[in-house]
């Protein structure tokens, strides 16, 4: 979004635990210009960006963002992108670190100050929610808390920007180096905690010396069951030797070691507050949390809490962002229009509108919905209430094998599964993660409800408005979902099992103190996510409209594309290909002018109406498909006079756009977010056989039960 | 109270084992693995004092209050943590 950082610039990594607001800090000092950070093997995506010229650095600072972690030992991607930021695994190193800590809840947060301590980095710490601290009767004296860890400390607020002036300059006054500060490992044995504790130098040792390395590694070899990532040859030989068990111990020992230095810290700084007369399992900060709690994580208003916040979040996403799309559809409408106004018809005509500027809008047409999701979950997370709807949904989604967290998206993938793919982020876990994306797709999205009612209304139902047949419309509907979703959950339990087998990942999950949402950083979150999606999926998305246009519309001579009438699309090198494919149609139920809409709806399913349109020698845009209705009704085979559409053949065709992969959008951001074409191949392949065999179970059982 | 104090009689009781509103302090992390690393870094230390705030509706995953803060472990995970 801005300019690179000036080559001379000092790299600071902004560190900190989850739920302390260093976002807030991150905007505050960058003043939101922020750009992709560039660093070797990093997976995960960090923001840099440099310090706002207000705050008069003495030198040029950039700072990068690192994710909010309460360690650095590896137990996700995320403490390894911060780990490999910080000792220069990814090609830079972090000259200095801010560490950011809640200071009303300094006996975890000082945990993680302890361990990057041992780096030997410099290092200040930001003191946030100072205020806060201040008025639930647990001050944190910033020159006390200095004195105890030996580094220096600056009260800061990110809501009124306080204290940032002070941060900019105590990271521009720190040193060039500075020595490791190592919580020291006791001599003796007189105890079993000191038993461990030589265990513990013992290990260290075998590692190559007590430093902030075999520090690292003793407990990411614990959390990774030996292999670690990175690990030398000598170093991975040395944990062998050492064993598990040792390990264990060893790794045991030393986070106790840190947490007794905490509460020695903590001792020097609290002083005579009142500290001391509050029990040792309160937790002051979240005591306003605990009253808001008791309805939202209540037996029974939470979850009918939970039911309307699950169904506003919803209906924003479904209803909310259609006069959005509504607006852009007719935009992209318009400028067709006056585009082939200007040019006149022709092939360019042809290719530019239906090629180029649908395309673009095949991509701008999701924004509203990706920036209605991610303004609604960016607001959820804020708040702290995305954490206690995980935890109220743990219970479902880890019957299935998943994280509470994945809960959001396969609902929010009724509306679209495209927002739905891109917020499965919150994930941490990869493999549950490809879980989910997998099983999103299967939901039935709103682009499936124009095919249903089209097929419904030509085949089942008259048009008759009677209780009756809205009663007959609505169950057949109701059906598509409930088989939709038995099979997105049926989906995600197969391939938990097999292909992505792993265990439930743990429930570890932080239930933060209720904050009032920060609008401007959920703005600037949606921003980037939404400019993500039309930069990286956008290009795939046009490259493919303008593939489908061309098969759809050549050989020229043959179709008429570009000349005065409707173009002949069943002499395209589509509609040959579904003649050709017919026999395999048949079986089906459909006939090459079914499967002509079936590869034109592959831009987007809805495009089905209007692909079926000119088929049918429509020339009527999808507006008004009454009289397709009609057409698809009365089709009839010229030789045995019998209808070519049957409520059989209208089930089939239903049943297969429940299951087929028919989304290039989809496609596209699967392969954006798995980084990967062969599990987006293997979506596609895998979604649209499935598809091909229930619409071949449906046709052809429903025959054999004498059924059309 | 009884319940309590018969407790500490008991060896071998779990975190999961908590009645709403008890209290308790962790005597160790059971196992091996990533597990015993996450939540000890996130506080479950030999001697930490720890409270059963509330269990979800659907009947889990619990809430725990430590070191000034809350945190949700199912019961499987909570049954881990062995305490005295």
């Amino acid at each position: 979004m801005s300019a690179q950082a000036p080559k001379t610039s000092r790299l600071v990594a902004l560190a900190g635990n989850p739920n302390v607001g260093k976002t807030s800090l991150f905007n505050l000092l960058t003043h939101s210009r922020h750009r992709v950070g560039n660093y070797a093997g990093v997976t995960v995506e960090r923001l840099e960006g440099d310090v706002a010229a207000e705050f008069t650095p003495a030198v040029p600072i950039t700072i990068v963002d690192l994710p909010g972690c309460y360690s650095l030992t590896t137990t996700s991607s995320d403490e390894a992108v911060a780990h490999d930021l910080l000792v220069g695994a990814a090609g830079r190193t972090a000259a200095a670190i801010v560490v950011v800590v809640d200071a009303t809840n300094l006996s975890r947060n000082l945990y993680f100050v302890l361990q990057l301590r041992e780096l030997g980095t410099p290092m200040v710490v930001a003191l946030n929610m100072s205020d806060a601290a201040r008025s639930l009767g647990m001050p944190a004296d910033p020159d006390r808390l200095a004195a105890a860890l030996g580094v220096p400390v600056v009260a800061t607020s990110g809501r009124s920007g306080d204290g940032l002036p002070a941060l900019v300059a105590a990271i521009a006054a720190l040193p060039e180096t500075c020595a490791p500060s190592l919580v020291a490992v006791p001599a003796g044995t007189d105890d079993t905690r000191h038993i461990s504790a030589q265990v513990l130098a013992e290990a260290l040792a075998a590692l190559g010396g007590d430093d902030a390395r075999s520090r690292w590694l003793v407990c990411t070899a614990v959390a990774t069951a030996g292999e670690v990532p990175g690990a030398t040859a000598a170093e991975q030989s040395a944990l062998e030797t050492l064993g598990p068990h040792r390990m264990g111990r060893a790794a045991t020992a030393l986070i106790a070691l840190r947490y007794a230095e905490v509460d020695r810290v903590l001792g020097g700084v609290r002083g005579d507050d009142g500290g001391a007369a509050r029990r040792d399992d309160d937790a002051p900060a979240l005591a306003a949390s605990d009253r808001i709690d008791a309805v939202l994580t209540h037996r029974l208003w939470g979850l009918l809490a939970f039911g309307l916040v699950m169904g506003l979040v919803f209906t924003a996403v479904f209803t909310g962002a259609q006069p959005f799309m509504d607006a852009i559809e007719a935009a992209m409408g318009w400028l067709s229009a006056s585009i082939a106004d200007a040019l006149g018809p022709g092939l360019l005509t042809d290719l530019v509108t239906e090629g180029i500027i649908a395309g673009a809008g095949n991509v701008i047409v999701f924004v509203p919905q990706i920036a209605m999701l991610f303004l609604f979950l960016g607001m959820l997370e804020d708040t702290g209430y995305l954490a206690r709807a995980a935890f109220l949904m743990d219970r479902l989604m880890s019957r299935l094998g998943l994280h509470g967290r994945a809960f959001i998206p396969l609902l929010s993938a009724y509306a679209c599964a495209v927002p739905s793919i891109l917020g499965t982020r919150a994930i941490s876990s990869f493999k549950d993660r490809l879980v989910t994306i997998l099983m999103i797709p299967y939901m039935s999205c709103s682009a499936r409800l124009p095919i249903y009612s089209l097929v419904i209304g030509a085949l089942f139902v008259t048009d008759a408005d009677t209780v009756g047949a809205n009663v007959q419309r609505a169950g057949i509907l109701l059906g598509m979902y409930v088989l939709s979703t038995c099979s997105a959950l049926a989906v995600g339990f197969v391939a938990k099992r097999t292909l992505l087998r792993s265990p439930t990942p743990p429930l570890v999950l932080e239930l933060p103190p209720y904050r009032l949402p920060r609008l401007r950083n959920t703005a600037l979150t949606v921003y980037d996510r939404t400019m993500d999606f039309v930069r990286n999926a956008g290009t795939i998305i046009v490259a493919m409209t303008i593939v489908l246009w061309a098969l759809l519309s050549f050989p020229r001579d043959a179709t008429g594309a570009g000349g005065e009438g409707p173009t002949d699309i069943g002499a395209s090198y589509a509609g040959r290909a579904a003649q050709t494919l017919e026999p395999g149609l048949a079986p089906i139920g459909q006939d090459w002018r079914m499967g002509i809409g079936i590869i034109g709806s592959f831009a987007a399913r809805e495009v089905l109406v209007g692909t079926l349109g000119l088929v049918y020698g429509m020339e009527a845009q999808d507006d008004d498909p009454v009289p397709l209705r009609e057409a698809i009704r009365a089709d009839v085979d010229p030789q045995t006079g019998a209808p070519r559409h049957t409520p059989l053949s209208g089930l089939a065709l239903m049943v297969f756009f429940v299951y087929a992969c028919q989304c290039m959008s989809t496609l596209a951001v699967t392969r954006r977010e798995t980084g990967s074409w062969g599990w987006t191949v293997f979506m596609f392949v895998s979604m649209t056989s499935i598809a091909y065999l229930a619409a071949l179970l449906v046709f052809q059982g429903g025959r054999a039960l004498g059924f059309g | 109270m009884a319940a309590a104090l018969d407790a500490h009689a008991v060896p071998g009781r779990d975190l999961a084992a908590l009645t709403v509103g008890e209290s308790a302090r962790v005597v160790a992390v059971d196992g091996d693995g990533a597990l015993v690393i996450r939540l000890g870094e996130m506080g479950f230390v030999a001697g930490t004092a720890v409270r059963l705030v509330k269990v979800a509706p659907l009947g889990d995953p619990l809430q725990f209050s430590l070191r000034g803060y809350h945190i949700s472990l199912r019961r499987a995970e909570a049954a881990r943590v062995r305490i005295a």
